[in-house]
């Protein structure tokens, strides 16, 4: 027989279940409905009652990825960008934000500060600055060009994130390492990096996403030869009509490498997740 | 329509045919090769037109070898087509000339961007002929007559700029002078179901009141028939797309000298008919509807009526999307209180980049002229290859052409009639109000109309708000 107290935690459980599925299904409804779709006929995407049973056909992701419309190269070079990006933000982010944890920098606020600053301007307000200064670099259109403007914004987030992280390790381990005579450098590598492994991790997913959807920097600043696939999927768009389908299909099509990257990751996020809730925000 | 397997071809575009495959194939092959070779897609190389006939013009076309020029449009039928064909470009000129496509929402940010900063990244775009005034104030392009009447540059006899629609030479002209070379154009027609006209014993609108009264009688919503649809999204170019038609129509004059106006009785009569029309025959909802959810609606078989683009026909008569095919008919705007019919003068056009230098700008133009000329027209209209055709030929001949012509009969009863009748009678330059502040009049009034739909304000107070600001607007 259960107690009271059990009883009363099932009954919990099962309302925590319950409130659980119903924001799970919220969350995955326009995900199972744009799989629908991409399977449909662009006639039956708009009958009304909606047909739930209908033959799928596997056109609509064939246009997306060859068709007229193609978006594979987009998708190509949405994976340039973003690798790179999420490369250069944790090679240089790591060391910067070991140094904010840890040296004792002339001015190591203000730099934290101004690092953060460069976040609370809204990306709108940068596409002039940035187009004119591309622009003159004879940037525009270019890798680098994007990448470098990609920087700016994950750099100042990753670094501020590992600090974070950086801080929550216990300052004894470095010490036994300085003692026995490592560098600061062979420290950091030895000694912390292993440490926020899940902090990097959650990092490049945070960082890899935001340069995989940006849309804003990407069509302003980009063109016929850095188009990436957040850009290119509006051609579905058409001023004649919106391939609703074939749109399904290709931003399905764009989800996957985030998804494989996330599962992949997966174990590391919810590690990392929790790192700073269960040991508390460190000693900022 | 009837539905043989003739009229198959017009329509099936996203069959792979033989272009699709090699196209599948070569962009297979691209995606191994390095990025920075991946500009534009690859083509088969092959001649759509006879380059003797462009020879036939006095002009050099190879004045600009070697130039580099891209010119922004937006991913659309028509300038796939014309991206199909400009290999033969690069033949007659020696011109490095490509297309880039932008989306429609951002095209003209992207366009303002590069002009206000002299860039010269675009030598040429797709234009919104509304943003001219805008363009010419600031400098940002060259006035092309001084192209047009170089005859260095320019062969009239061979180009006969006057052969293209009137109301799209308007549209893109600033006080008589031209500044863009318009590329593809509409006129905005009365598009019905047939077959429900027909079993209610009526049949297309003569007037805007009949237009309603013809709404009343089929409007059926319990087994899903609405009456009819306008554009009801807010936008310059959405429902300040189609009311203004009305307003013409009702005799409103956007222009007291200086002044623009918009709260007239002309003005107060044209949007309490369009409130009232929509809020009584159109499904609900209709505040957020643009044209493509006006199209699908009635390729469904849910709207009876809908006033719109002609090039719209192309997406209700297409089999693959549409119920409705072969019950379709076409006519005029109808006639408002003032007795005018007034349609939409909409066309994207080439302007030539006042930041370029002078050879970039001798490559824009070759380009201009060429893209507007009657062969590139033919080529990606009813001779083009691909499945599909455009319907938004430039040129008043080309809608005489039989060949054209035969092209468009068959999307349903009276189209070509309604449509070469409205090019010819219907046309308005000032059809919106043509100034520099456009896009924020633009936006102002568009905000109103869909203030009034919804029932936030009233016609009058909608108007009469949009006046104060407009005022606002133009004194700052």
């Amino acid at each position: 027989m259960m107690n009271i107290h059990q009883r009363a935690s099932a009954r919990r459980n099962a309302l925590l279940m319950t409130a659980a599925t119903v924001l799970l299904l919220i969350w995955v409804f326009p995900l199972l409905w744009a799989t629908v779709v991409s399977l449909k006929s662009e006639s039956e995407v708009l009958a009304y009652p909606p047909n739930l049973i209908f033959k799928p056909v596997f056109q609509n992701y064939q246009d997306a990825i060859f068709g007229d419309f193609s978006i594979l190269d987009s998708l190509l070079t949405s994976v340039i960008v973003a690798t790179t990006t999420t490369l250069l933000t944790i090679v240089l982010a790591v060391p910067a934000a070991y140094a904010f944890a840890r040296l004792k920098l002339p001015a190591r606020r203000t730099l934290g500060f101004y690092t953060l600053a460069t976040q609370m301007v809204p990306p709108v307000g940068l596409v002039i600055p940035y187009f004119l200064i591309l622009n003159k670099l004879q940037w525009l259109d270019t890798y680098q060009g994007m990448i470098v403007v990609y920087l700016t914004f994950s750099l100042p987030f990753a670094i501020w994130l590992l600090v974070s992280y950086m801080e929550d390790i216990p300052f004894e381990m470095e010490e036994a390492a300085l003692l026995d005579k490592a560098s600061r450098l062979q420290t950091m590598w030895y000694v912390i990096i292993p440490q926020v492994r899940g902090g990097i991790a959650v990092t490049v997913i945070f960082v890899f996403l935001n340069a995989w959807n940006e849309f804003l920097f990407a069509v302003q600043l980009g063109g016929n030869t850095v188009r990436p696939v957040t850009v290119a999927m509006y051609n579905f768009v058409s001023v004649e009509q919106t391939l609703w389908a074939k749109l399904a299909a290709a931003a399905l099509v764009a989800m996957l490498p985030v998804v494989i990257i996330g599962i992949a990751a997966q174990k590391q996020i919810v590690k990392g997740l929790t790192v700073g809730a269960v040991k508390g925000g460190g000693r900022r | 329509m009837p539905k043989n397997s003739n009229d198959r071809t017009l329509f099936d575009k996203f069959n792979v045919s033989r272009r699709t495959a090699v196209k599948t194939a070569l962009a297979g092959a691209a995606t191994l090769a390095a990025p920075g070779l991946m500009i534009g897609r690859a083509h088969a190389a092959g001649q759509y037109m006879d380059l003797g006939s462009f020879q036939g013009a006095g002009i050099d076309w190879r004045m600009a070898e070697g130039e580099e020029i891209t010119i922004a449009v937006i991913p659309a039928g028509y300038f796939k087509n014309l991206e199909e064909v400009m290999p033969d470009f690069r033949t007659l000129t020696g011109i490095n000339a490509r297309l880039e496509m932008i989306p429609p929402g951002q095209i003209r940010q992207k366009a303002v961007l590069d002009l206000s900063s002299k860039t010269g990244t675009y030598a040429s775009h797709a234009a919104d002929p509304m943003y001219y005034q805008l363009y010419v104030a600031n400098g940002w392009i060259d006035p092309l007559d001084d192209y047009l009447n170089n005859d260095k540059l320019t062969d009239n006899a061979w180009f006969d700029y006057e052969d293209i629609q009137p109301g799209h030479r308007g549209a893109t002209s600033v006080d008589g002078v031209p500044y863009g070379i318009p590329f593809d154009g509409e006129a905005t027609i009365q598009i019905y179901r047939k077959d429900v006209y027909d079993a209610a014993g009526i049949g297309p609108a003569d007037t805007l009141e009949q237009y309603a009264s013809n709404a009343a009688k089929v409007h059926d919503p319990d087994n899903r028939l609405w009456g009819c649809a306008l554009r009801g999204f807010r936008g310059a170019g959405q429902n300040m797309y189609i009311y203004p038609s009305i307003f013409k129509a009702y005799g409103g004059e956007w222009f007291d000298g200086d002044r623009v106006t918009v709260d007239t009785p002309e003005a107060l009569g044209a949007l309490e008919y369009y409130v009232s029309l929509l809020n009584k025959y159109a499904p609900a909802g209709v505040e957020n509807w643009n044209w493509p959810d006006i199209a699908d609606a009635f390729g469904q078989g849910t709207v009876a009526s809908y006033i719109d683009a002609h090039g719209s026909a192309a997406v209700v008569a297409n089999p693959e999307k549409s119920k409705v095919v072969g019950k379709i008919g076409f006519a005029r705007w109808p006639k408002g209180p003032s007795g005018k019919r007034v349609t939409s003068i909409w066309n994207w056009s080439f302007p030539i980049n006042g930041a370029l230098s002078e050879k970039q700008k001798h490559a824009t133009w070759l380009f201009n002229q060429w893209a507007g000329s009657r062969e590139v027209q033919v080529a990606t209209t009813y001779a083009f290859p691909g499945a599909y055709k455009r319907t938004g030929a430039n040129r008043a001949s080309l809608w005489k052409d039989p060949k054209f012509l035969e092209l468009m009969s068959q999307f349903g009863d009276n189209y070509v009639e309604a449509t070469t009748e409205s090019f010819a009678n219907d046309t308005d330059p000032d059809w919106r109000p043509r100034l520099p502040q456009w896009p924020a009049v633009g936006d102002t009034m568009a905000t109103a109309i869909q203030a009034a739909l919804v029932g936030q304000a009233t016609p009058a107070a909608a108007l009469k708000e949009a006046q104060e600001k407009i005022d606002k607007i133009l004194k700052g």
